[in-house]
């Protein structure tokens, strides 16, 4: 434990980084992302262009750095939607038990089984294919495996003893769940929530693999890392480049995860 | 044990509404996308005519709830009708693509799993040591990774650079079955990759949880050595969040393999659905769908049942 | 003398396998790639593409293209025609003879002709024969065995190119075991160098060498002249992933792909393990446009969307230098591809902007459709919105699968597309292929009564210089119009091993795998 603050720092060191790195972009960025230069197409990267040109001619530093605020509003929504549904329907459906508990598990375990291929297709038709249809889509496919999670932590911590106590004491079951059962769920939600946010870059890099991603010309990690595939062998750095933001972002944030869970879990406090 | 039964039958009976929202979802949703298996056999030439013929020939001409009924009715006759692409069998075509798929996904997660658990508790056990630093980097390092690259990659690197397999090709295991293992491993191990991360940090996560409980403290304080801790009282009782997710992991995996199936050419049930879904093959797309769906429902099952054997507190209820 | 014994066995035995490896050399099987499992095995009916690639190898008609995509007698000896340009005699070749090593006559002829244009077999070409809009066939007839009469109520150019047409199946004429006692498809029993040996569902078809192929003699050119197979079997290997496939073109898993990616090209020709082959083809990728829209229903805006594109620049960068520029609908191999056809208008930003003043457009945006499904008309809409910028042009890119791309072309629900046509062989059906009434096909883009009248005109004469001056007309009037800015026509490349022989790529871009053989002592 004495090391604790190490992954504080690290986790909040690098997504300072690739925070600033975005919010940079909002006001400056070394080239236009968007400008095409056709007769300087997929230059390894110079002192002229850091880290290469895709096969339009695009500067990819200024599209990772612009790419960066995209991915990371995508991101940042579709788990901020997915955990906020998935967790209330969860408490919901592990804390009353009963009829509540069985609908809401057939409606989570239909969406379940359905590809996110498949809905994504589905609701992006409805919605158009824009960074909102996105989020909701993704949001809708994952808020069931948070459900799942939550639902499974509470029916293990409900019969815990402190949860029994907290009942006898004449707590009403509104107290309990929040003060006592939540706090039990957050460890798998924080996990799952930072694993969500690598899932989100990579599906909306697959989603843009097949046509559905964020719109062009505006570039996201996961759209750049979907047209590098093309260029493997002739022109790695456009992979490697989102491949790599992607990684340390993941890193940041799992970092950091481990750390606040520490900081907030109730059982820490007592000690 | 009848009460199990019991349970087991009960549990079962509540898929039905399961599959059937899922019946309902996919057959409206996939006939709400845009553009037709008419159009797409007809082309760039298609005139007006041809197509209302053809879409009448095919049956689409019909009111899509009228279409959903007399397909349901097949359905719960066993009939999953014809593929619009090339008039195969769908349950025949489900049943040969669901050999290729659930092979590749159960013994990928199988290892994945077998790496996983004791990779995990060991970084809890270590949590924040540089031991606990490597593993947690490395399994970050796979989760962002995405399928299509790493499949890629393995392919360039072990079936192109050094050629010691094949790069594309299927043989089913049932006609040679060492061939056929030379055809799977790269899919394996790719598919491997991919998971053991996931579930590393699962695992990871839920050992620390329990490692901070009392009855550790208990254990510990009795003298337990730390081998034992471990195995006893933390690997049990950390697992049940794991198991969890593995549930989800293969039950989604099986529709979600598509990518990897297109990069090594695997004739599996992933490539069917989405092929399917790109040709608007209906019949292929609703019987997958529901398909996936049962087989979802019933590893879930499965694995709700195992509950009890990690987590005895669940046993009670 | 067991060692003596030994020595000579081991002689006898190198001798064998010696002799055995020149005999069995073309009993290697040859792999080709295609990149989607087939539909069918019935010619025209239920197909696509790699469907009639494969459909093509097993069943021959009446007629078929050579490489130049011009008609020629297949399995007619000759054709002739009537003064009235209304009846067509067929003479069949002799000693044709199907797979099964059954004799072809006149009666299969008409056998075949008659299920093809039963209503129910859904031909894809029913309309074409039947109808008004190529031909309309009146009558057929077998006066002996080896003779066949097709009378067409009107006289047309285009009668025999379609009977070719490979989306038709070549027409291709089959024995009736092909069928089953119900008329249900089994599988084609044709007289084509190759026949069905086995399909397996989403992995490869295998096609086998016909034991009794009838070879016409002459030179082998696109689907007529000297047929003969020089290999055992072909496997036509599903591989959607080009990379995947790329790939196994490397490691010697596959032996011939028949269509490459333009950015492979230089790799590939670098390879001392591969052979690449190029030729110009057919086909047209375009930016369409739609003229009812209420922005660009004004031919002014849709005139400076041409003048600010680069094209020479987005066609190097779209085709890999591999495919010039071609602001025509006629492909550049067609030998109506004249000077006209090739010019090329410059880029003029100062005249789109003043030409866009001149309509009033103040940068309404313009909703642009695409699809990844062709990587290349993904990127010609993200080079056309970048160029277009320049002029003040605001485009918005929608990107949908090709299904749904289809779908919106189909019913003309878009304001610009990019989009990509397949090969139409004759200036004529290029013509009609992007021209129409919107009313009754919207799926058209060109809708001038002028240009219609002249092109139904141009199917009717035969002269090719009457033909040239009609497409010259039409060209300047197409032009003025700017319904569509056609972008290129395409290069087909195939690229094979080192060890396959006489593999050729051609306009028409199907994979042939007649007379391709692998080299002895590779």
């Amino acid at each position: 434990m004495i090391r604790q603050p190490a992954n504080l720092i690290i986790g909040s060191l690098l997504l300072v980084f690739i925070g600033g790195m975005a919010l940079l972009a909002l006001f400056w960025t070394p080239y236009d992302p968007a400008a095409i230069k056709l007769v300087a197409r997929l230059k390894p990267p110079s002192a002229q262009f850091w880290l290469g040109t895709d096969e339009f001619g695009r500067d990819v530093v200024s599209r990772l750095m612009t790419g960066a605020v995209q991915s990371m509003t995508v991101a940042i929504l579709t788990v901020a939607f997915a955990v906020t549904v998935g967790t209330i329907t969860g408490l919901i459906a592990g804390y009353t038990r009963g009829l509540a508990d069985r609908i809401l598990m057939v409606f989570s375990d239909a969406l379940l089984a359905f590809p996110g291929t498949l809905l994504a297709l589905g609701l992006m038709v409805i919605s158009g294919p824009n960074k909102y249809g996105i989020i909701l889509a993704l949001g809708i496919a994952y808020a069931p495996s948070v459900l799942r999670i939550v639902r499974a932590s509470v029916l293990s911590a409900r019969e815990r003893e402190y949860v029994e106590a907290s009942r006898v004491i004449g707590n009403s079951e509104l107290t309990t769940m929040f003060r006592h059962i939540l706090p039990n769920c957050l460890a798998p939600i924080v996990v799952l929530a930072t694993s969500m946010f690598g899932w989100v870059v990579l599906a909306e890099s697959g989603l843009s693999f097949l046509g559905l991603g964020v719109p062009p010309p505006a570039p996201t990690w996961g759209n750049m890392l979907s047209a590098a595939r093309t260029y493997i062998e002739k022109a790695p750095w456009l992979g490697l480049a989102p491949g790599i933001c992607i990684s340390l972002t993941l890193l940041g944030i799992n970092l950091l995860g481990d750390a606040l869970r520490d900081r907030f879990d109730p059982r820490m406090e007592q000690r | 044990m009848h009460a199990l039964s019991k349970y087991v039958a009960k549990r079962l009976l509540w898929t039905l509404p399961t599959l059937l929202i899922v019946a309902v979802m996919v057959f409206f949703l996939v006939r709400m996308i845009p553009g037709d298996p008419a159009q797409l056999i007809l082309g760039d030439s298609a005139s007006p005519e041809e197509l209302a013929n053809l879409r009448a020939n095919l049956g689409l001409d019909k009111p899509v709830p009228l279409q959903f009924l007399y397909w349901l009715g097949n359905v719960l006759r066993g009939d999953f009708g014809h593929s619009i692409s090339n008039g195969a069998s769908v349950l025949l075509l489900m049943l040969d693509r669901f050999q290729v798929s659930a092979t590749i996904v159960l013994v990928a997660v199988a290892l994945a799993t077998l790496i996983a658990v004791p990779a995990g508790l060991i970084a809890a056990w270590r949590q924040n040591d540089h031991v606990d630093v490597a593993i947690v980097a490395a399994s970050t390092l796979l989760m962002s990774v995405p399928s299509f690259w790493l499949g890629l990659v393995l392919l360039l690197v072990f079936g192109l650079k050094l050629g010691w397999l094949p790069v594309v090709g299927y043989v089913p295991f049932t006609e040679k079955p060492w061939t056929a293992i030379t055809y799977v491993i790269l899919p394996v191990v790719t598919l491997m990759l991919i998971e053991v991360g996931v579930l590393t940090r699962m695992m990871r996560a839920s050992a620390i949880e329990i490692l901070r409980l009392e009855y550790v403290m208990h254990a510990r304080a009795k003298g337990l050595s730390e081998r034992k801790v471990l195995l006893r009282h933390v690997l049990p009782n950390a697992f049940a969040p794991t198991w969890t997710m593995i549930g989800l992991v293969l039950g989604g995996l099986l529709g979600g393999i598509a990518v990897l199936e297109t990069v090594f050419t695997l004739p599996g049930l992933g490539r069917l659905l989405v092929d399917a879904i790109f040709a608007r093959d209906y019949p292929v797309v609703q019987g997958c769908l529901l398909f996936t769906a049962l087989i979802y429902v019933i590893v879930n099952l499965i694995v709700d049942l195992c509950y009890p054997l990690f987590d005895p507190r669940v046993t009670a209820s | 003398m067991k060692y003596h014994n030994l020595l000579k066995t081991a002689a006898a035995m190198a001798l064998m396998a010696a002799t055995a490896g020149t005999a069995t050399a073309q009993d290697k099987t040859m792999r080709v790639r295609i990149n989607a499992d087939i539909r069918s095995t019935d010619p025209g009916v239920n197909r696509d593409a790699n469907s009639d690639a494969i459909v093509l190898h097993m069943v021959e008609g009446l007629v078929g293209y050579r490489d130049d995509a011009s008609v020629a007698p297949l399995l007619a000896k000759s054709v002739d025609v009537s003064a009235d340009g209304k009846t067509y005699t067929f003479k069949l070749r002799d000693g044709l003879k199907f797979s099964d090593g059954e004799p072809l006559t006149s009666a299969d002829v008409l056998a075949s002709w008659q299920r093809y244009v039963d209503p129910k077999t859904a031909w894809r070409c029913l309309k074409d024969v039947t109808g008004s809009s190529v031909a309309n066939v009146t009558n057929v007839t077998a006066p002996d065995a080896s003779t066949v009469v097709f009378t067409l109520e009107k006289p047309t150019a285009l009668f025999l190119a379609t009977l070719a047409r490979t989306d038709c199946g070549g027409t291709g004429i089959y024995q009736k075991s092909s069928l089953d006692a119900q008329g249900k498809w089994v599988k084609p029993v044709g007289t084509g160098p190759f026949m069905l040996q086995e399909w397996r569902s989403g992995q490869y078809v295998q096609l086998a060498a016909n034991p009794n192929y009838v070879s016409p003699g002459g030179e082998r050119t696109g689907y007529v002249g000297d047929k003969t197979p020089k290999v055992s079997a072909v496997r036509f290997m599903v591989i959607p992933d080009d990379a995947a496939a790329k790939a196994a073109l490397y490691s010697g898993d596959i032996d011939v792909v028949s269509d490459v990616n333009n950015a492979d090209v230089e790799e590939f020709s670098a390879s001392n393990k591969l052979k690449v082959d190029k030729v110009a083809s057919m086909g047209l990728t375009a930016l369409l446009f739609q003229t009812r829209d209420p922005l660009l229903k004004d031919v002014r805006i849709r005139k400076a969307l041409l003048l600010s594109l680069d094209i020479p620049q987005m066609t190097e960068a779209l085709t890999n230098g591999q495919s010039p520029a071609n602001l025509s609908v006629i492909p550049v191999p067609s030998p109506y591809s004249g000077k006209l056809q090739k010019a090329v208008p410059a880029r003029n930003i100062e005249e789109a902007k003043k030409l866009l003043a001149e309509a009033g457009y103040k940068g309404q945006p313009i909703k642009w459709l695409a699809t990844k499904f062709y990587p290349s008309l993904f990127d010609a809409a993200v080079l056309t919105q970048a160029m277009a910028q320049e002029a003040g042009i605001n485009i918005e890119i929608e990107t949908l699968d090709w299904a749904t791309l289809l779908d919106r072309y189909t019913a003309g629900n878009y304001s610009a597309m990019s989009f990509t046509y397949s090969a139409r062989l004759d200036p004529s059906l290029s013509f009609d292929m992007v021209s129409g009434n919107k009313d009754k096909s919207p799926n058209k883009v060109w809708d001038n009564p002028e240009g219609l009248k002249l092109i139904n005109e141009s199917t009717t004469i035969g002269d090719d210089k009457q033909r040239q001056a009609l497409f010259d007309k039409l060209e300047g009037m197409i032009r003025t119009d700017v319904p569509l800015i056609p972008l290129y026509s395409g290069t087909r490349i195939g690229a094979v091993r080192a060890n396959v022989e006489g593999y050729k790529t051609w306009p028409v871009g199907y994979p042939r795998m007649w007379g391709v053989s692998f080299a002895q002592g590779k």
